[in-house]
């Protein structure tokens, strides 16, 4: 990598409209250096709308906008030659078998035949998919057809890698090829990926939360979570159901879910009564008794969640004012 | 889940397509009411065995029953009972959401009263009434989502089989969606469910788990964890600012020594003491609550296996 530039994203006041539609309202990011960041955000906040143009799809407005050294504002013809792109539909040719593609694909980025089998047949390999090599992509499984896509996007060696919901309904042993695939570039590739997965948010070095076309929080987990104003509780019982209604009856709670054994529940940090108040009230919930509470660091989901829930009060807020 | 009488059975269940046998003499019992997960890889015969648990898709041996109705010999039939809803929710793009309710409701032979009552009732709780004029390509895929449960669900279906309902879906709208489809279940609906979001098998009273067409777990959530992950984790100390920190740790301790004698493994450490357990038996849970009453400054943090981690090790096991 001697004397080549670190791959770089500088976005300020990025914006994009589709016609009345307003995607992108003035988007500021900027990493530098080989990570994967993670693009997360609820659906329709405008994660597919900045992956797109950013791999120079779009045409855009914005104060600056420089990816790879290229302006998005300009000629991007080179920057497309550059990196890798696997967006949310696939794209790849179902009538062509695996070989065909990667040998579509390499024509398209100039390689020779040599350079093609040189390149295509590690990344076969990694992927799985080397026994596959003559099947028609359309008879292959949801999880293969991912790997072939990534396989395709990274035969170029490109800097910058960017996926739209890559594992979207594949299953977990394919998703953690895939993740093991981004993990052994991640300190080579700058990596741009969405996803709904919370293991896969928690697996991104830094990320960037999406809500309504702005990007509200950016951050490693770990800093996400510290920012959220939240306190996160867990109640153990038989119905953990009635529990977590039992909870939302609680001044402070501002959200409680059953899942199987327990009940989550968040409490405001801003209204809290402290730590042991509220495992005594957990305690002595009304008709939904709880045989243990305790308290838990926030973890992933509850960071979204919380800052779903922050975005739309700021709207709230907004909207309130305006009127 | 031998007892009640299931509402979905299958037998011997087998699927062929030319030498590929996509489904292999599966056995599947549903009591009615429950949360069925029914997991597995992508290609592992998930999709081809919910085809043919609604009757679009004959078996090549085996025996089906839906409600009481034998869905092999009456595959029409059978549509009355049960509301399907797929990944890629089919609704009419040219039509509005309430147009597409209404032809849903003609399809399945709701009358007109009865229809404006379900729906209304439907939009409320879905939060959909802003969506009604709406069509469908307008629609965030959140609340698209959520119209498609509510029509599989417009003529009160006794079963509901939903394949992959939240893929693709954020996570607020997932929490979401799992309040709607335990609210179902609590009605007496017996949801039949697919999905690769592992940590949702957590919201179900049941798992099946599918490779090559194979059943390999047919258990409930905490039953997999016992099987297939080296069990929870819990963390016993005194909060170091509590009134009665010196009371909560010698109390900790106690019970350490009490939980070692009766067959659990402890580890005693500076902090506090750490216990493994392979399942939270309620009489353990009620101990180490009783002890937090007494003793307030006492803090318990569990650590519970990830059902992601139960699926790689469960996939592990039936592969090597």
């Amino acid at each position: 990598m001697n004397g080549t530039p670190l791959p770089e994203i500088r976005l300020r006041g990025l914006r994009k409209s589709f016609g009345e539609r307003t995607a992108l309202r003035g988007i500021d990011l900027a990493v530098a250096g080989p990570q994967i960041v993670g693009v997360v955000g609820p659906d329709g906040a405008g994660k597919t709308t900045l992956l797109r143009a950013v791999v120079g799809l779009l045409d855009i407005e914005a104060d600056e906008a420089s990816v790879l050294g290229h302006d998005l504002r300009g000629d991007v013809t080179e920057l497309k030659s550059i990196l890798g792109y696997v967006p949310q539909v696939f794209s790849l040719y179902r009538e062509l078998t695996v070989n065909e593609n990667l040998r579509v694909v390499g024509r398209l980025n100039r390689l020779d035949g040599r350079e093609l089998e040189a390149r295509a047949r590690p990344l076969l390999e990694r992927t799985g998919l080397a026994p596959f090599g003559e099947r028609q992509t359309g008879a292959l499984s949801g999880g293969m057809k991912q790997k072939l896509a990534i396989a395709c996007a990274l035969l170029s060696n490109p800097r910058l890698l960017v996926l739209d919901e890559p594992t979207a309904g594949v299953d977990v042993l394919a998703r953690d090829e895939i993740w093991a695939i981004l993990k052994e570039r991640h300190r080579e590739v700058l990596i741009l990926i969405s996803t709904s997965y919370l293991e896969e948010v928690e697996a991104c070095d830094r990320l960037v939360y999406l809500d309504d076309g702005r990007a509200i929080a950016t951050g490693t987990p770990g800093e996400l979570r510290a920012h959220v104003p939240l306190e996160l509780y867990r109640a153990w019982g038989d119905d953990p159901r009635a529990i977590a209604r039992a909870a939302r009856a609680l001044p402070y709670v501002i959200g409680a879910r059953a899942t199987g054994t327990f009940a989550r529940v968040e409490v405001s940090r801003d209204r809290t009564p402290g730590v042991e108040r509220v495992l005594a009230d957990l305690g002595a919930l009304d008709g939904a008794p709880v045989a243990l509470a305790e308290s838990t660091p926030v973890d992933t989901e509850s960071t979204l969640l919380a800052l779903a829930r922050g975005a739309s009060a700021a709207d709230a807020a907004q909207t309130q004012a305006r009127g | 889940m031998s007892d009640p009488r299931p509402i979905i059975r299958a037998e011997g269940l087998t699927r062929k397509f030319g030498d590929f046998v996509a489904v292999d003499d599966l056995t599947l019992r549903v009591v009615p009411g429950a949360i069925f997960a029914f997991l597995g890889a992508n290609g592992s015969g998930k999709s081809t065995t919910i085809r043919m648990l609604i009757g679009v898709l004959t078996p090549t041996a085996g025996e089906i029953e839906v409600d009481g109705i034998d869905v092999i010999r009456h595959p029409r039939r059978v549509r009355d009972h049960i509301g399907y809803m797929g990944q890629k929710v089919s609704l009419y793009q040219g039509l509005s959401l309430l147009e597409n309710v209404e032809f849903y409701g003609g399809l399945y032979g709701v009358g007109k009263r009865d229809l404006s009552d379900r729906w209304g009732a439907l939009a409320e709780r879905l939060d959909l009434r802003s969506a009604e004029n709406e069509h469908p390509g307008n629609l965030p895929a959140g609340v698209r989502q959520r119209a498609g449960l509510a029509l599989s669900t417009l003529h009160r279906p006794r079963v509901l089989f939903l394949d992959e309902p939240t893929a693709g879906v954020d996570v607020h709208n997932r929490a979401l969606f799992w309040e709607l489809i335990q609210d179902e279940a609590d009605t007496g609906v017996t949801v039949f469910v697919t999905t690769h979001f592992l940590e949702e098998a957590d919201y179900c009273d049941w798992v099946c788990f599918i490779d090559s067409g194979r059943l390999t777990a047919d258990a409930a959530p905490e039953e997999l964890r016992r099987r297939f992950s080296t069990g929870y984790r819990l963390h016993l100390a005194a909060a170091p600012h509590a009134a009665d920190s010196g009371e909560a740790a010698a109390a900790i301790a106690r019970l350490g020594h009490a939980l070692e004698r009766s067959g659990l493994g402890v580890h005693y450490g500076e902090g506090g003491i750490d216990l493994t357990a392979s399942a939270l038996e309620p009489a353990l849970l009620r101990t180490l609550g009783e002890l937090q009453t007494n003793h307030p400054g006492v803090r318990v943090a569990v650590e519970q296996p990830q059902m992601t981690d139960v699926f790689r090790a469960m996939v592990s096991r039936s592969t090597g």
